[in-house]
């Protein structure tokens, strides 16, 4: 890593945790936007503590859509499984067509209002690029690597646990946290149906027309973004160097 | 030993195995040949059971394979395919420790088992154990291929085109190489190829295939002067045929009393060789020698061209 992408790490980190911890330092920057002397900084609860359940509902949905999208990819990777595959695609594909926010509506009748609409619309939304990132990593391993094991003698379970997860894991990794960062922006509307989260300061700038409130709620997302984004990028690499493949940049 | 019992292999109504039966001695290598589609693979593949065959069975030392567990039997069983198939995300080391490590070997075991391969295939281990296969030249991940395959000391080693991927020059003396490793460790060996001078280079016996059926079943020199058909004639080659023979047949057939002057041949060599030498230097007769120098007379090519014509 060059000393100036560390550099700017570091620096992206420190404005995170700065400005969600002590806000207040950065009212001189958003005063200029706020008019008839409205509030500069969000007042109307602790930025940390929305950021932290925002994260909260994100890493939980993640989990979720992981183990299944993860569980179905092998499914349907197998013999077994094989015949499942086109209608396990369009299943997931809906799941992430069908807009977030038409999710919400659909799911607060029945499970009330909160974090578990939310968590659902997360869970559906984040499906589809871990499955098809899993689908890829293990239908990518080469045919010949997969006559070898089994000439060897490993078993179908063994040749899934030694030789086909290790070599898919960079890709599903990619897909996990293509999902993360969508994820990360969709939980805004989960305070729409009063889930906590970063999406309240965005929504109580709109009602209140305070667009600094607006920018404040943006800024912990995109930042959280960015970092998680990096360094999750640099996770997928440090598995791919050891698994001796040098990958370059994953998309 | 093996033994193929009448093996056939069926895919819906095509028949890509047709009612095989063959011998392979203890220790001996077995080349089967052919076009591409003749269903050498299939054949191969039925030995370890990577294919089903639709009748007929296969002994090893006298035991069904169907009796065998099927993993358990890959185990005994070393593979090698066209291109390898070692595992990127692992290195050398790693690699070849496959099979002893699912058989449960200790650590210690493995790791001695592990540099003694390398050495036996000219791999140092200081250097290669911990590199990766994209870290190899084609020649390095053969041999590691190999090695791999003889990690856990089975007594039957198939080989599916394991030279197809390397140029001309490695490829004869990964052959060669082969050719020795195999003699030292007495494993019998299946080779499938579709390379007729790889056949007749490695082959105890060859068996030749076309489209599902096994034609001839022979050593070297009976498929050179009795072709049992003439698809087999036209594979080994009528124009070939001759000089196939002299490669076959050692100085030894051909000695002569008498001395002759410059370079002395070996009496190992082929008369092959033999001949290509004293065309090149020009001379009608050269000395021959054994292993420890001594002289036993010589070799001519009036010599050399009477034993071709009397043996073909
Ligand atoms: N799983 C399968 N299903 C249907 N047909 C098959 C299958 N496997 C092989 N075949 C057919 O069986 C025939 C023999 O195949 P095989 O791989 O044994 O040939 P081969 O002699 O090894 O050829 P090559 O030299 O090209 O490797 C081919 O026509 C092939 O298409
Ligand atoms: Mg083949």
């Amino acid at each position: 890593m060059s000393a100036r992408a560390f550099a700017l790490r570091a620096a992206a980190l420190l404005l995170l945790v700065l400005f969600v911890t002590a806000p207040g330092l950065f009212a001189f920057a958003f005063r200029p936007l706020t008019v008839n002397g409205a509030p500069a900084i969000y007042n109307q609860g602790s930025l940390l503590a929305l950021t932290l359940s925002h994260l909260r509902i994100v890493v939980l949905a993640t989990l979720a859509s992981t183990i299944l999208a993860v569980g179905l990819g092998i499914f349907v990777t197998r013999p077994s499984g094989a015949e499942f595959l086109p209608l396990s695609r369009s299943l997931v594909n809906i799941g992430q067509t069908f807009p977030p926010i038409a999710v919400l509506a659909i799911a607060v009748p029945l499970v009330g209002f909160g974090e578990k609409p939310t968590f659902i619309a997360l869970f559906l939304y984040g499906l589809l690029p871990i499955f098809e990132n899993t689908l890829t990593g293990l239908m990518d391993v080469s045919p010949q690597t997969l006559e070898a094991a089994k000439g060897m003698g490993l078993n179908p379970r063994q040749r899934l646990m030694q030789v086909e997860l290790p070599l898919a894991l960079p890709v599903i990794l990619a897909g996990i946290r293509l999902s993360v960062i969508i994820s990360l922006g969709t939980a805004t509307i989960g305070s729409t149906v009063a889930a906590k989260g970063l999406g309240e300061v965005i929504i109580a700038g709109l009602q209140s027309n305070n667009v600094a409130f607006v920018l404040q709620g943006g800024l912990v997302v995109a930042l959280l973004a960015v970092l998680i984004h990096d360094g999750m990028g640099l996770a997928e690499r440090a598995v791919a160097r050891r698994l001796g493949r040098p990958v370059d940049e994953v998309a | 030993m093996i033994e193929i019992e009448h093996l056939t292999k069926r895919y819906g109504a095509t028949i890509v195995v047709e009612d095989v039966s063959l011998r392979v001695d203890e220790g001996t290598i077995a080349v089967i040949v052919g076009t591409s589609g003749a269903g050498k693979s299939t054949l191969l593949r039925m030995i370890n059971r990577l294919v089903e065959p639709s009748a007929g069975r296969v002994l090893i030392d006298g035991q069904d394979t169907m009796a065998i567990p099927e993993d358990e039997l890959r185990h005994r069983i070393g593979y090698v395919i066209q291109g390898y198939g070692l595992f990127p995300h692992r290195t050398v080391a790693e690699n070849i420790a496959t099979v002893p490590r699912l058989l449960g070997w200790d650590k210690r075991r493995i790791a001695a088992r592990i540099e003694e391969l390398l050495d036996l295939f000219q791999l140092e281990p200081g250097e290669f154990a911990k590199k990766f296969p994209h870290e190899l030249s084609g020649g390095q991940q053969q041999r590691v291929g190999v090695a791999r395959a003889l990690a856990a000391k089975p007594g039957l080693l198939l080989m599916d085109e394991p030279f197809g991927a390397l140029d001309p020059v490695i490829r004869s003396k990964a052959q060669d190489d082969l050719v020795a490793i195999q003699r030292r460790l007495g494993t019998t060996i299946v080779l499938v190829t579709h390379d007729m001078n790889e056949a007749f280079q490695l082959g105890d016996r060859i068996a030749v295939m076309d489209q599902a059926r096994l034609l001839q079943y022979d050593t070297p020199a009976q498929l050179l002067t009795h072709p049992a058909e003439a698809f087999v004639e036209q594979l080994v080659g009528t124009a070939e045929r001759p000089f196939r023979l002299l490669s076959l047949t050692r100085v030894q057939a051909a000695l002569e009393p008498g001395a002759a002057d410059g370079d002395p041949i070996l009496v190992s060599e082929s008369l092959r060789d033999a001949l290509s030498r004293l065309i090149w230097v020009g001379r009608d007769a050269l000395p021959v020698v054994d292993a420890t120098g001594a002289a036993l007379g010589r070799v001519s090519v009036r010599g050399i061209l009477a034993h071709g014509r009397s043996i073909a």
